[in-house]
């Protein structure tokens, strides 16, 4: 792991920052269409600790804060994984507590808007209030936070160009014009993916008939991740579900691993993630996937720890 | 014509009550409480002919249900129908539509208000015997159904496709306004039920009835108007003049009962509308309470009528049950969690559609003769159009006659609607080599009930490594989640049958008798 100093980071951080600006404001460039370039070696940060509020705030400060990430002014979409119905200790939806304080903290570096929303697989209605989400997000009190049911008719379909298991494929229109998307999925067993993190959450905001793509997850789940860039992965691992996932619903099956992981890339993040399910990345074959089409960094030894 | 404060008053109590059911109606849904905080299916609970399929059903009478729908008799006996003028949904639709259809004056014969007594008759005597079809009939449950499966999915339909334009169209106001609708105004999912039509053309037949007279409905065929009707025979609410006065002919051609008429007033016919204390010209009309009950023309039912009623009644009941076993004929009937054993469960449930209208997740369809000859309009649960959420108690809730038993949280993720069965010729893994196992993804239990077994098969020459899923039968509870997730085209690759659901009785030892 190779460290560098609290000078050479700031740089390095403005000197991204300054580039994807600038990449941003050429209107001409078709951003949704080109595939994500991995960054050499790009950061991730990892921390434990029990109070959820604190650890987001150490993590997103490693990496450095959220102004990193979000500019004053822009429009934020917050993907937790909010797709069951259960309750918090089941660990099959993100901590409400991680989603609150990812708000707050967008709220705090000045973003126009905050919006929240997850494509359910329970009852949208259910799974918002037994995530305690709605709770959580109903407490900030800010007319700038909305948590949202996504809306039927504002899907659209779009080209996958280099796609290797679709080459279209409906995809959520306020996430495709949001100026920033903090993917928020929570660690947890998954029999056809082995394990669902952030590239997986990521189905939370594609329409269509979504059961097709398991005949072909790794392929799919990186088209996906193709077309969706994430500007900051965080994987909620305060208690991870480590069998009769993606749902759960027995608290033996959660462990308490009290710790949160994130990263810009997606790829990186997941990747560490399999280590708290004693695998490797190469286990994961959507991790490989993508690495392998340039979307992401999955080798831990080029990550830089911050 | 003049209109008296009564027949004012008589306006807005049907308005005031078709308001509140109507408010009642919205109020049947998920709305992110997990208890549903009114008391929905209070149309029914005031229900005598829901009472009276209680009542004739195997078990104790539900008091602490049913006890608004003896209140309604008692108030009868002492008023006479003031539930039919008053009160009653279907009778206020009936009273305002028929400006708008136009109102026949046609003077039926007198004979035809003899109909809903032996069709009163038939359907009570027939349920004594165990074959209850009520329902089909009760003016309350025909208001409510319509409103379930047509109208209401009908106006949300219209809604959706009208906000849908101006969402096409982007115009910024209406679009606004959307989710104050989606949250408070129209169903959160839209409503999809397969006997819309159906159960609509009956609706608009009732009030088309209008067109030839009158209330036709109310007067000549309501069961329900006759159980009342027969109750009033001795109230102490008495009309003065006691029959048609002999200078005036306005109570045999005005009163839309029918009630009055030379030389007679039946109290048993008569809706207390009140309108004849406004358009008495004299005002020599007055309602007033005795307190001895008068003696007056009684229900003048025929005595070979009677008779013959009687003896359909006996007879429907055991010609209906020498029928085979419906859920062994087919194996998809399959009912709400907590749905008693089916022939108790058509002896109580009166078809008011009220578990379809709360049904978080659209599983909840009305059975045409799916589930046999007299179980038109009962819920089926057809998971391939909604499945069963696996945290919802709804439906036990809201049922008014214990059809569906209002089961606990807990009691209900362990109460099985049938069993899941894959269809190895359509599954994926299995008849294609190809990857899938969405079922297991979404299956519920905390144990899942779909598991997986990773086999090597030969697939065009290929060698795969693949998972292929299976049922656990004692974990499986046939939520029909798998049913519904199931990614192929058409017909699900695993379908819930109604092997091993939880009313079937079956010996205590073993769920199989062979073991």
């Amino acid at each position: 792991m190779s460290h560098i100093d609290r000078r050479t980071f700031i740089r390095r951080s403005i000197q991204t920052a300054v580039a994807t600006a600038a990449v941003g404001a050429l209107p001409s460039l078709d951003l949704l269409a080109l595939p994500v370039h991995a960054a050499v070696s790009p950061p991730l940060a990892v921390r434990k600790g029990s109070d959820i509020a604190l650890l987001v705030r150490q993590t997103i400060t490693a990496l450095g804060g959220m102004q990193a990430f979000v500019s004053p002014g822009e429009v934020v979409v917050v993907k937790p994984n909010i797709g069951w119905d259960r309750s918090v200790e089941l660990a099959a939806n993100t901590h409400p507590e991680v989603v609150k304080t990812l708000v707050l903290l967008c709220l705090e570096v000045g973003a126009k808007q905050v919006r929240i929303f997850d494509r359910t697989c329970n009852d949208e209605r259910r799974c918002y209030a037994q995530s305690g989400i709605r709770a959580a997000v109903e407490t900030i009190k800010s007319d700038r936070v909305s948590l949202e049911y996504m809306d039927r008719r504002a899907y659209q379909e779009l080209e996958i160009r280099g796609g290797r298991a679709f080459d279209r494929w409906e995809f959520y229109q306020p996430v495709l014009e949001a100026d920033r998307l903090i993917n928020v999925p929570v660690a947890k067993h998954h029999s056809i993916s082995r394990l669902t993190l952030g590239m997986k959450n990521l189905m939370g905001v594609i329409g269509g008939n979504r059961g097709r793509m398991h005949s072909n997850i790794a392929e799919a789940l990186t088209d996906v991740s193709s077309v969706i860039h994430c500007d900051l992965t965080v994987i909620d691992a305060t208690r991870i579900l480590v069998a009769n996932g993606p749902q759960g619903g027995r608290t033996e099956d959660v462990r308490n691993t009290q710790t949160l992981i994130a990263s810009p890339d997606i790829v990186a993040a997941d990747a560490y993630a399999t280590t708290l399910f004693d695998l490797k990345p190469e286990d994961v074959s959507t991790i490989v996937a993508a690495a392998k089409r340039g979307l992401g960094v999955m080798d831990l030894k080029q990550v830089r720890m911050v | 014509m003049k209109v008296s404060s009564w027949t004012y008053a008589r306006r807005i109590s049907q308005s005031f009550c078709l308001a509140l059911f109507l408010w009642l109606f919205l109020q049947t849904e998920y709305r992110g409480i997990d208890q549903l905080p009114y008391p929905v299916s209070l149309l029914f609970r005031i229900d005598p002919l829901a009472a009276l399929a209680d009542f004739l059903a195997p078990g104790p009478f539900n008091l602490t249900l049913l006890w608004p729908a003896l209140l309604v008799l008692l108030l009868t006996v002492v008023l006479g129908r003031f539930f039919c003028g008053w009160v009653c949904p279907l009778g206020a639709t009936l009273d305002g539509c028929g400006k708008l259809v136009g109102r026949g004056r046609r003077a039926f014969s007198p004979g035809w208000r003899r109909v809903k007594y032996y069709l009163l008759i038939v359907l009570s005597v027939a349920t004594l015997f165990g074959v209850q079809l009520l329902g089909l009939f009760d003016p309350l449950a025909i208001f409510l159904r319509s409103l379930t499966l047509a109208l209401y999915p009908a106006y949300n339909y219209g809604l959706n496709r009208a906000f849908d334009f101006f969402y096409e169209h982007q115009t910024p106001l209406v679009n606004d306004a959307y989710p104050l609708f989606r949250d408070y105004l129209m169903a959160f999912h839209q409503p999809v039920f397969a006997l819309g039509l159906f159960t609509l053309l009956i609706f608009l037949a009732i009030i088309l009835l209008e067109r030839v007279e009158q209330r036709f409905w109310c007067k000549n065929i309501c069961p329900l108007g006759g159980l009342l009707g027969l109750c009033s025979r001795f109230a102490l609410l008495q009309r003065t003049p006691k029959t048609l006065c002999a200078d005036c002919r306005d109570c045999d051609t005005l009163c839309r009962s029918g009630a009055v008429s030379a030389g007679s007033y039946r109290r048993g016919e008569c809706l207390l509308c009140m309108d004849c204390t406004g358009y008495c010209p004299a005002d020599r009309v007055s309602f007033n309470m005795k307190s001895t009950p008068a003696v007056g023309p009684g229900v003048d039912l025929e005595r070979r009528g009677v008779l013959t009623a009687l003896a359909s009644g006996v007879v429907i009941a055991p010609v209906v049950k020498i029928g085979p076993v419906v859920g062994d004929q087919n194996p998809y009937l399959l009912r709400p969690p907590g749905a008693v054993a089916e022939a108790e469960f058509l002896q109580r449930c009166v078809r008011c559609a009220e578990c379809m209208k709360v049904c978080i997740g659209l599983a909840l369809q009305p059975a045409l003769l799916q589930a046999g000859p007299v179980g038109l309009w009962t819920p089926l649960v057809v998971p391939r159009n909604g499945y069963c959420e696996y945290n919802c108690t709804l439906c036990g809730q809201v049922c008014p006659t214990g059809a569906i038993a209002p089961l606990d949280l807990p009691r209900k993720k362990k109460a099985v609607i049938g069993w899941a069965v894959f269809n190895k010729d359509r599954c994926l893994p299995y008849a294609k080599g190809i990857e899938c196992l969405v079922c297991e993804e979404h299956c519920p239990t905390g144990e899942k009930a779909i598991v997986f077994e990773e086999k090597e098969v030969l697939v065009d020459g290929e060698l795969r490594r693949l998972k292929f899923p299976k049922v656990v039968d004692k974990l499986c509870i046939g939520c029909g989640i798998c049913e519904t997730k199931c990614p192929i085209e058409g017909a699900s690759a695993i379908r819930v049958i109604n092997e091993g659901e939880s009313r079937r009785k079956r010996l205590a030892a073993s769920t199989d008798p062979y073991a």
